[in-house]
């Protein structure tokens, strides 16, 4: 049974050659300042945006998917950069989300006066990091599959601690926020953190921080024997990834003005940003906002035709990106600097 | 005193139970190296088609095992031969992602086939009764003894017959088993088979001991894989060992933490697992690792 | 030690009682269950020599060098690397005191380009956060196109790692592990499935590198190259240390040729 890890899999997986060559230059501009030149552009073309004079709906739609974009940006850091694929990411999320409403309620925990919007959103931000902390110290040692499992110990069992703990969470019944619609303003709060999350993995991809991500996702042994602190690394990639995630959380509760422990700490939404990225490409920048816009709208297909079958597709659309298309999007027009899952899958190996 | 005999023995009721839950997971990962986190899934299918037949047309939820044993093996079955052995001998995560887009599904098919209400399988003998001044449960007491009956039979299966031998041939090493003459897609699906349908004859079990809903599965699913981490893989010995470490573990949090220790049972489960995983990545026993499936 | 140099051979051993070993094991064990995989290994690599380390397959050679590189905790003796007591340091901390090595097997980034596994791989001792923020600056570059250079795979640079054969992957590693400019190099078997002409290309490397002031320990199967390079072998069998001495001596010693061919 113990196998030796298909060797030879690997060397056609890596010999093989991209089905579309002549995208390549494309691919490396886009890594470069030639990318962000162009996201930025199209920051403010979104920016512009409501002033054509918009519906209300269209902005709502336009801050989901820049939620969408943003989890599946920060997942891609840890899950598609460092290697580490977390199975229970929205647990930061949810993290986010409760220290949002608890922080602007103030009711649960008496901590008077409530904080208004704008303190609370950093410090769900920080919770979510802090935490990430706390979890990740004993969580990222553990390698491939046992770390997946952990994460999504934690985040089932958080859902029933937050559950448990009524006097601070409301417990199963949840949290009701101060109801202030304000269509634009999310639009461009969301807009900006989207545009700040995804710049920055640009950043960091090209810095030496990102590529000494991607070494610990190539050779873990290697990197750490080749100077890099690993541990740090880890887990300041996974605590920039909570944090982002944590705001998003914060804000989504904000937005929604109601939270429950199974509507934030929910595992779909983990299924959703590892999908978003694969299906865009693991490792890439840019790979993982493209998925995020190509499941919103699958999702949107699938909700208005499906309506209810729509988290059962989701399900079924996970097995089927995994067996067909498991290079992704940019992966399968040839983009280098993507993961192909059969690399992330051919290291987390069956040699443990 | 009193309240830890009876801590003791609610929990080593509890501990048979996950015993037989986590067999057929256990057996599943250890043969063909696939962690299944379907697993909690099919367990809750076996529930809500205990819950139907007992609703519907009044079979009890022990009797109606005679029904849901063979047709979810020929679910499993099939699952084995259209889904899971694309993915077997594949590495971890694939199966991992896999199994988790199988279990969202599953879920969700559930909530619109059933609907998110829970259910309830209300039997006539759902009482208890004392003995030695211990209170037991008769629906868990009954679950025990099945579950050792099935663990033993399950386990004579693999050692003397012709079927079993092939399953404990292939777990071992796949490529020798293939030159001996040994079908292995075949065996797989049938192992496949009675591992799903085990999972949900435990599902049927319970149906009568707790709610069932669309959502029961993950908690189970995680639960499997502590006790697997606490009893190795695919060993039947040590599932019951982990199983009854774990049930027993969980009922003394729950009677001496105030107040919320009831409704901390995957936090329980969970701290135990990573703990494990820290401090013995190789697992309690050693044995994370596809092992013989019939080690001891 | 400055005349022998100045003949052009290498150091004999044993090296002046005032000179302290750049790294040196006491009585390190490492057991894996009951088998001891490396048991009571006094163990000393002084500046400026080419050690070999042999023995049997299974005979301990690589955990030993997992153990001196604290990629294994050892169950006991001590390590010392510069004179400080690093048996409980960390692989990245040795790394960054100047101990490098390379892997039996490879060990190189197969998804980045055979410049950026370079790169990434400089000393990271002084490495500021700042510094980590931004590109590999120019002078990494420049430093890492010399080694490609110098190992003569400057015209893969650009390409896959995990496109490369066996050898120039080994090559590679090599040019990592130079990187930061380590003081002491630990080559785990730097030759096997390397053919004939990069062999003679690497024994050349190794002397010039020795010349210019680095240390090398290398684990070898290839007793020619051991021959060639080392100015003393250590040879170890079932974990203990069966002999050391110059190639010349362990050649011909009766106990290391038993080991090898059987008695």
């Amino acid at each position: 049974m113990t196998t030796a890890p298909p060797a030879d899999k690997n060397g056609n997986e890596t010999g093989k050659k991209a089905r579309f060559p002549s995208l390549a230059p494309v691919h490396s501009l886009l890594a470069g300042w030639a990318g962000l030149a162009l996201w930025l552009l199209l920051l403010l073309l979104l920016a512009l945006y409501p002033y054509t004079g918009v519906s209300s709906l269209a902005l709502l739609v336009g801050s989901q998917i820049f939620v969408l974009v943003t989890l599946a940006s920060n997942w891609n850091l840890i899950g598609g950069m460092t290697g580490y694929v977390d199975f229970g990411h929205a647990v930061f999320f949810g993290v986010g989300a409760y220290i949002m409403a608890i922080l602007v309620t103030g009711a649960p925990l008496l901590i008077s006066p409530q904080w208004g919007f704008w303190q609370a959103l950093p410090a769900s931000g920080a919770a979510a990091a802090l935490f990430a902390l706390l979890i990740g110290l004993p969580t990222l040692r553990l390698k491939g599959p046992y770390f997946s499992i952990a994460m999504l110990g934690t985040l089932v069992a958080m859902r029933e601690i937050v559950r448990v703990s009524r006097p601070i969470t409301g417990g199963g019944i949840g949290l009701n926020l101060p109801p202030v619609l304000n269509r634009i303003g999310d639009y461009y709060l969301m807009l900006a953190i989207m545009g700040l999350v995804v710049s920055l993995i640009w950043w960091i991809q090209r810095s030496e921080f990102g590529q000494s991500l991607i070494a610990i996702r190539e050779d873990e042994v290697g990197a750490e024997m080749r100077g890099i602190n690993t541990t740090l690394h880890k887990i300041a990639a996974f605590m920039i990834a909570a944090f982002f995630t944590g705001i998003v959380g914060g804000f989504w509760a904000w937005q929604n003005t109601f939270i429950d422990p199974d509507g934030v700490f929910v595992e779909t939404r983990t299924v959703e940003m590892v999908m978003m990225s694969m299906l865009g490409g693991l490792g890439t920048v840019w790979g993982p906002p493209l998925g995020a816009v190509a499941i919103y709208l699958l999702q949107n297909l699938l909700w208005s035709n499906l309506f209810e079958l729509h988290l059962l597709a989701l399900g079924v659309l996970l097995v089927l990106i995994v067996l067909f298309m498991p290079e992704g999007i940019l992966g399968t027009l040839g983009d280098r600097s993507s993961t192909s899952l059969g690399r992330l899958l051919a290291r987390f190996g069956r040699n443990r | 005193m009193d309240q830890l005999s009876q801590a003791l023995v609610s929990g080593l009721l509890l501990g048979g139970f996950y015993a037989i839950m986590v067999l057929g997971f256990s057996v599943i990962w250890g043969v063909m190296g696939v962690i299944n986190l379907a697993h909690g899934e099919f367990l809750m299918i076996g529930a809500y088609l205990a819950w139907g037949l007992f609703r519907f047309f009044g079979i009890d939820p022990f009797a109606s095992l005679a029904l849901i044993l063979p047709l979810m093996f020929l679910v499993g079955y099939l699952l084995q031969i259209t889904l899971i052995n694309r993915i077997v001998e594949r590495p971890h995560l694939m199966t991992l992602l896999v199994t988790f887009g199988v279990s969202i599904a599953l879920a969700n098919l559930a909530k619109i086939v059933f609907t998110s209400d829970p259910r309830n399988v209300a039997v006539a003998y759902s009482g208890s009764f004392q003995f030695a001044g211990v209170t037991f449960p008769i629906v868990k007491t009954i679950i025990f003894a099945a579950a050792l009956l099935i663990m033993g039979s399950l386990h004579l299966f693999l050692q003397r017959s012709r079927l079993g031998k092939s399953i404990r041939a292939a777990a071992q090493n796949k490529t020798a088993a293939r030159i001996v003459g040994v079908d292995i897609n075949r065996v797989y699906a049938i192992t496949a088979g009675i591992c799903i349908a085990l999972t949900a004859a435990a599902g049927a079990m319970l149906s009568p001991t707790q709610a069932i809903f669309p959502f029961m599965g993950p908690p189970f699913t995680l639960k499997a894989v502590t006790i697997t981490a606490l009893g190795g893989l695919g060993r039947i010995p040590g599932a019951l060992m982990g199983g009854l470490v774990l049930g027993v573990t969980e009922i003394f949090v729950a009677t001496y933490v105030a107040g919320i220790g009831t409704n901390l049972g995957v936090a329980t489960s969970f701290i135990l697992l990573v703990l494990i995983l820290v401090v013995r990545p190789q697992g309690l026993m050693g044995g994370l690792r596809p092992v013989d499936a019939e080690a001891d | 030690m400055a005349i022998e140099n100045a003949n052009g051979l290498p150091p004999s051993t044993p090296m002046a009682s005032d000179q302290q070993p750049l790294l040196e094991g006491r009585t390190v064990s490492k057991y894996f269950g009951g088998l001891a995989a490396v048991n009571n290994v006094d163990f000393a690599v002084y500046p400026g020599e080419i050690v070999g380390l042999i023995g049997p397959n299974g005979s301990g050679k690589t955990t030993l060098f997992d153990c001196l590189s604290r990629l294994q905790k050892i169950d006991g003796g001590k390590i010392t690397f510069k004179g400080r007591d690093v048996t409980r340091a960390r692989p990245y901390q040795v790394a960054r005191m100047g101990l490098s090595r390379t892997f039996q097997s490879v060990r190189v980034y197969r998804k980045m380009t055979v410049l950026r596994n370079m790169l990434i791989s400089h000393q990271w001792r002084n490495t500021s956060l700042l510094h980590m923020l931004r590109p590999s600056p120019a002078s990494t570059a420049r430093r890492a196109h010399q080694l490609l250079d110098f190992l003569q795979i400057e015209h893969l640079a650009h390409e896959d790692a995990g496109h490369l054969s066996g050898g120039q992957r080994r090559l590679l590693e090599i040019g990592m592990a130079l990187m930061p400019d380590p003081e002491i190099l630990l080559l785990d078997e730097a030759t096997s499935g390397v053919n004939p002409t990069l062999i003679e290309t690497i024994k050349d490397r190794i002397r010039t590198l020795n010349q210019q002031g680095k240390t090398f320990l290398l684990i070898e199967h290839n007793i020619n190259f051991i021959a060639d390079l080392c100015s003393r072998v250590y040879v170890l069998n079932y974990g203990e240390k069966l002999a050391e001495g110059t190639p010349q001596e362990i050649l011909q010693n009766e106990a290391v040729i038993d080991a090898y061919f059987g008695a």
